[in-house]
C-alpha cells in the first residue's frame, strides 16, 4: 500500500484548512482503542494534549526531526482518514509543513503509505488514507506513524494542537457478511 | 382554637400553601400535641416533598394512619426496610396492614423495589382484593407477568366489595361536601371524564374531613359540625371501615341506621371518601402527595357554590346519595398512560394515585337509588375490565388481542392519552412502526403535555429514520418539561440517530439521573454503549435495566447482541432463549436466535428458528435473509440461492440481497449473473467497507475468466 514520495510537487499539497470539521457519517473514531505516544516532548505539552479536544492545548516536540507520533492498535483496525488540527498563524515556525504516514504491524515494519506537505495551513487538515485504487479505500494495520519531517520556516520544533484518525462503521449486526441499506431491511434489523 | 387551626391548615393543603400550612400545622402541634396533629403536621411535609421531616417525626408512631405515612415517607427516603416493618402487622400493633389497600400496594412496591418478586406481588393481589378500584396495584401485577385475567379481578366479587363499600359511605353522607370539583378547565377532553377517589387511610383524615367541613360550611345548619362533631370521628365504625377489616356486620348496621337521601339527618362522623372528577390528567410527573391531595380534594364547592364545573356527581344533599363515595379504602387509582417502568418511580407519591374511570353519563344520574350505584359500580368495572385486559396483553406481548380489545373502548375512551400511547406501544411491539407513528403522533396532538410513553414514540421515530420529526418532538417534550426521563430519552433518540453515540450517551444518563428505575432509559444507555463498541458498559448497563425490571425483554436482546459482538455465543443464546420467552412473538429476537445458534454450529436449529420468524411475522425479510446466508456458509448453494431469488422480488432495492447473490453465483460458477449482480449490488450504494469487499471479490472472480480466455485462445 505505499504511495510513492516521489509524487508530482502538485499533488502532494495541501494548502489552507478548515475551521470546523465535518466527517461523513459512514465514519467513526478510532482513537479510542489506541496507544499514543510521540517521539519527544516539553513538560506539560504532551501526548494527552493531542487528544482532549481542546484546541488551545498543544503537543509540542522536543528533539531532533523526524518527530514521531505513534497510534498502536491491539488488533489490526481499517482506517480511512487522518485529520490533524495544525494553525500557521497561530505557530508560525512551529508548524508542521512536511508529513509522513507510515503504517505497519510494528516499529520494525512501518511503511510509508502517505506523504505530504503543509503550506500554510490554518485549521482542520484530513489527510485521508486510500488510495487510488477503489479496492484501497481502507488501510488495514496495526499501527500508524505520523512523522514530522520538518516544520515551516525550517522550525526544530512542532506543534500539533489535535489529531483524529476515522475508520469505517462496522455492522451493527454482528456476524453478516453485508450491511443493510433498504429501510425495509434497516427496520427489521434491530430492536431498541 | 385548635378548630382554627386545623382548618387553616386544612385549607392551605388544599390550595397548596405548603409553607403556611407547615407554619401553622407546628403551632397547632405545639399547643395541642396528639397523634391526629402529629399526622397532619405530616402530610403537611409530605406535600411540601420534606418527606424527611415527616420521617422523624412519625418515628416510633403506633396509630395505622401514623404508620401509613411514616412507611410512605420511609419509602419516599428509599429506607425500604423501615417502610416494611412500618407496614407490616405485628403483635403489638394491629393484625393486618395499615392503610388498607393502599398499605398493600405501598408494601407491593416495597417488596418490588427489593426485589422479591412473590412477596410482591401477593401484597399487589391483597390490595386488589381489598379495592378493586386499586388499579396500579393490577398494572404493577401486569409488569411482574403475574396478573390474572381482568374478568376474574374486576369481575363479581369486586362488584360485591365496592357495593359493600360504597353503600357504607353513603349514609353518613355530607352532601357533596366532600366532592372537589378539582376539574381542570381542561373539560375538553370528555373523552375522559375520571374520577379521582381518594383514599383515606386513617381515621386523622376523617377528622380533618369533618373539621374541614366544619369550618367551611358554618351556615349550613344541615352539616353543621359542631366542635361536638369531631368526637364522632373517633367511633369504632370509622376505625373498622377505616381499617378496611369492617365486620361484615356493622356494614349492614349503617345502612340501617342511614335514612336514604336524608343526609342532613345523619352527619358527623362519617367522612367520606369523595370521588372527583378529574379530567385526563395523565401527567403524574407532579408527584403530588396523596395527602395533599385528600386535602385538596376537601375544598368544597358546598352545595352553595357548586361552583366548578360539569360532572358533577352530587347535585344537592337530597340527591347525595347518589355520590359514589368510595370505600374507605380510598385508592387513587389512575388510569396512566404511561408504562408501568415510568409510573412506578413517580406514581410512588400517589401511591397508586389514580383515577377511576367511570362513565361520563354518571354525573347525570342523579337518581339517589342504589340501582344507580349498581350499574355505576358495573359500569366501572366493565370500562376496567377492558383496559385491564388490553393492558395484561400488551404486557405478555400479545399484541394483536391487545388491539382487538382496544378496540371495544367506546371513542371517548380510546382517545384518552393513555389508551392510544397503549395502542402505539403495540403497534411498535409489533415492528409496524407506520401505524403505531400515526397513533402517537395523535396522541401526542391532543395531549402535548402528557409525556409518559413518548420515549417510545421517540423511538418508532427513530426506527423510521425520522431525524426532523424526532428532533422537533425532543424540543417540544424538553419545553413542557425538562425534568422528564421521557424528554431526555427523545432527545438522546435525536442525537443517536445522527449517529452522535457520545451525546446521546449523556441524554440517556441525565434521564437515568432524573429517575433511577426508569428501565427503559437504561437499555437505551446500553445500546449506546454497544454502538461505541464498549460492551463492558453495555452489559452493565442492560443488567442495571434488567435488575429494575427482569421483564424488559430489550435488556435481554441488548445483552444478546452484546455478546454475539463478542463472540460468546452460547451466552448471546441464552440472553435471545430469554428473551423469546418473554415475548414469544418477536422475528426480530429468534433471527438473532438464529444467528446465535448458527454460529455456534446448531444449524439445523437455526433454519428451524429462521423459519419459525418467517412464519411469525411475514412481514420481516429478514428470516429469509439470514437463512440463505446460512445455507450459502453451509456450502448450500442451490437452495440458497432460490431463497434469496425469491427475496429480491420482495425487496428488489436492498444492495445486501444482490452482494450475496454475487457471490452465491460464483460459487456456482454462474459468472453472468455473478456479474450482473455484482453490478445491481454496487449501484445500490452500499456502505463504503462493503464496497470495497464486493470488489475484492470482483477482482477475484475476473482471474478466472481471463483464464479460461487465454486456455481458448
Amino acid at each position: 500500500m505505499a504511495t510513492e514520495s516521489s509524487e508530482s510537487e502538485e499533488e502532494g499539497k495541501i494548502r489552507g484548512g478548515n475551521d470546523k470539521l465535518i466527517i461523513e457519517e459512514d465514519l467513526r473514531e478510532m482513537s479510542k482503542n489506541a496507544a499514543w505516544s510521540v517521539s519527544s516532548c516539553k513538560p506539560g505539552n504532551g501526548v494527552t494534549t493531542l487528544r482532549d479536544d481542546n484546541l488551545e492545548t498543544y503537543w509540542q516536540s522536543d528533539g531532533l526531526q523526524p518527530h514521531l507520533i505513534n497510534i498502536q492498535f491491539q488488533k489490526k483496525v481499517k482506517l480511512q482518514l487522518v485529520v490533524l488540527y495544525v494553525d500557521f498563524k497561530l505557530d508560525e515556525s512551529y508548524t508542521p509543513s512536511k508529513i509522513s504516514i507510515r503504517a505497519g504491524d510494528g516499529f520494525h515494519n512501518l511503511k510509508e503509505i502517505k506523504s505530504v506537505e503543509l503550506v500554510k495551513p490554518t485549521g482542520w487538515v484530513c489527510l485521508s488514507l486510500s488510495g487510488t485504487d477503489p479496492r484501497e479505500t481502507f488501510v488495514n494495520t496495526f499501527m500508524l506513524q505520523i512523522a514530522i519531517l520538518s516544520n515551516h520556516l525550517n522550525g526544530r520544533d512542532t506543534h500539533i494542537r489535535q489529531i483524529k484518525v476515522y475508520g469505517p462503521r462496522p455492522n451493527p449486526i454482528p456476524r453478516q457478511p453485508f450491511q443493510f441499506t433498504s429501510m425495509e431491511f434497516l427496520t427489521y434489523s434491530t430492536l431498541r | 382554637m385548635e378548630n382554627l387551626l386545623a382548618n387553616c391548615v386544612e385549607k392551605n393543603l388544599s390550595q397548596f400553601m405548603f409553607t403556611n400550612a407547615i407554619f401553622f400545622c407546628e403551632r397547632l402541634l405545639a399547643e395541642f400535641p396528639s397523634e391526629v396533629n402529629l399526622q397532619l403536621l405530616a402530610r403537611c411535609y409530605l406535600s411540601n416533598s420534606q418527606a424527611y421531616s415527616a420521617y422523624y417525626i412519625l418515628k416510633g408512631s403506633k396509630t395505622p394512619q401514623s404508620r401509613y405515612l411514616f412507611a410512605f415517607s420511609c419509602f419516599k427516603l428509599d429506607l425500604l426496610g423501615e417502610a416494611e416493618t412500618a407496614l407490616l402487622p405485628s403483635e403489638d400493633n394491629v393484625d393486618e396492614v395499615p392503610g388498607g389497600a393502599a398499605g398493600h400496594y405501598l408494601l407491593g412496591l416495597v417488596y418490588r423495589y427489593a426485589g422479591r418478586k412473590n412477596s410482591s406481588i401477593e401484597q399487589f393481589r391483597m390490595a386488589l382484593s381489598f379495592d378493586p378500584l386499586c388499579w396500579e396495584a393490577y398494572r404493577e401485577l401486569c409488569s411482574l407477568g403475574a396478573a390474572e385475567e381482568a374478568s376474574t379481578v374486576f369481575g363479581n366479587v369486586a362488584f360485591q366489595r365496592l357495593q359493600e363499600t360504597f353503600v357504607t359511605q353513603r349514609i353518613n353522607f355530607s352532601e357533596g361536601a366532600n366532592i372537589n370539583q378539582l376539574t381542570d378547565s381542561d373539560k375538553a377532553s370528555r373523552d375522559t371524564s375520571l374520577w379521582r377517589t381518594e383514599h383515606v387511610p386513617g381515621e386523622n383524615q376523617q377528622d380533618l374531613k369533618i373539621r374541614q367541613l366544619g369550618a367551611d360550611i358554618p351556615p349550613d345548619t344541615d352539616r353543621q359540625l359542631n366542635t361536638n362533631g369531631w368526637d364522632l370521628n373517633t367511633p369504632s365504625p370509622v376505625i373498622s371501615q377505616v381499617l378496611d377489616a369492617p365486620p361484615p356486620l356493622l356494614h349492614k348496621n349503617m345502612l340501617r341506621s342511614a335514612v336514604e337521601g336524608s343526609l342532613m339527618s345523619v352527619h358527623g362522623g362519617r367522612r367520606i371518601k369523595f370521588s372527583e372528577e378529574m379530567s385526563a390528567e395523565a401527567t403524574e410527573g407532579s408527584g403530588r402527595r396523596r395527602s395533599a391531595r385528600i386535602a385538596a380534594r376537601k375544598k368544597i364547592p358546598m352545595s352553595q357554590s357548586f361552583g366548578k364545573d360539569s360532572y358533577r356527581l352530587h347535585l344537592s344533599p337530597s340527591e347525595s346519595n347518589c355520590v359514589p363515595s368510595l370505600s374507605s379504602m380510598i385508592e387513587k387509582c389512575r388510569i396512566q398512560s404511561s408504562k408501568e417502568a415510568t409510573t412506578s418511580g413517580q406514581s410512588i407519591s400517589d401511591i397508586g394515585s389514580s383515577v377511576d374511570d367511570e362513565e361520563n353519563k354518571n354525573p347525570s344520574e342523579s337518581s339517589p337509588d342504589s340501582s344507580s350505584l349498581i350499574s355505576g359500580i358495573s359500569e366501572v368495572l366493565n370500562l376496567l375490565r377492558i383496559l385491564g385486559d388490553g393492558h395484561r396483553h400488551l404486557l405478555m406481548y400479545n399484541c394483536q388481542e391487545a388491539l382487538l380489545v382496544y378496540q371495544k373502548l367506546s371513542l371517548k375512551q380510546y382517545n384518552t392519552h393513555w389508551v392510544l400511547v397503549q395502542v402505539g406501544k403495540a403497534y411498535f411491539e409489533l415492528q409496524d412502526y407506520f401505524n403505531a407513528d400515526s397513533t402517537f403522533t395523535l396522541a401526542h396532538q391532543k395531549y402535548p403535555y402528557a409525556l409518559e410513553g413518548m420515549d417510545t414514540y421517540s423511538t418508532v421515530l427513530y426506527h423510521l429514520k425520522e431525524e426532523m420529526r424526532l428532533g422537533y418532538l425532543a424540543q417540544e417534550l424538553i419545553s413542557v418539561d425538562r425534568l422528564s426521563p421521557e424528554s431526555w430519552c427523545a432527545v438522546g433518540n435525536c442525537y443517536s440517530l445522527r449517529k452522535d453515540h457520545d451525546s446521546a450517551l449523556k441524554m440517556f444518563k441525565r434521564a437515568i439521573q432524573l429517575n433511577e428505575r426508569f428501565t427503559y432509559a437504561h437499555t437505551l444507555c446500553g445500546h449506546e454503549f454497544a454502538a461505541l463498541e464498549d460492551f463492558e458498559g453495555a452489559e452493565r448497563c442492560y443488567r442495571r435495566a434488567l435488575s429494575i425490571d427482569t421483564r424488559h425483554y430489550n435488556a435481554w436482546y441488548g445483552l444478546g447482541m452484546t455478546y454475539l459482538h463478542l463472540e460468546k455465543f452460547e451466552f448471546a443464546e441464552h440472553q435471545f432463549q430469554l428473551a423469546l420467552k418473554i415475548n414469544p412473538r418477536s422475528s426480530v429476537i429468534m433471527c438473532y436466535y438464529g444467528i446465535a445458534l448458527h454460529e455456534s454450529k446448531k444449524n439445523d436449529e437455526a433454519l428451524n428458528m429462521m423459519e419459525k420468524a418467517k412464519l411469525t411475522d411475514a412481514k420481516n425479510p429478514l428470516p429469509k435473509y439470514y437463512k440463505a446466508n446460512i445455507l450459502a456458509s453451509l456450502g448450500d448453494y442451490h437452495k440458497a440461492q432460490k431463497v434469496l431469488e425469491e427475496l429480491k422480488e420482495c425487496a428488489p432495492q436492498e444492495s445486501s440481497v444482490h452482494a450475496l447473490l454475487f457471490n452465491i453465483y460464483k460459487q456456482l460458477k454462474l459468472y453472468d449473473k455473478a456479474v450482473l449482480h455484482f453490478g445491481t449490488a454496487l449501484d445500490l450504494n452500499p456502505s463504503p467497507s462493503d464496497a470495497v469487499k464486493i470488489k475484492a471479490y470482483m477482482e477475484r472472480l475476473v482471474i478466472p475468466d481471463e483464464l479460461a480466455m487465454e486456455e481458448n485462445l
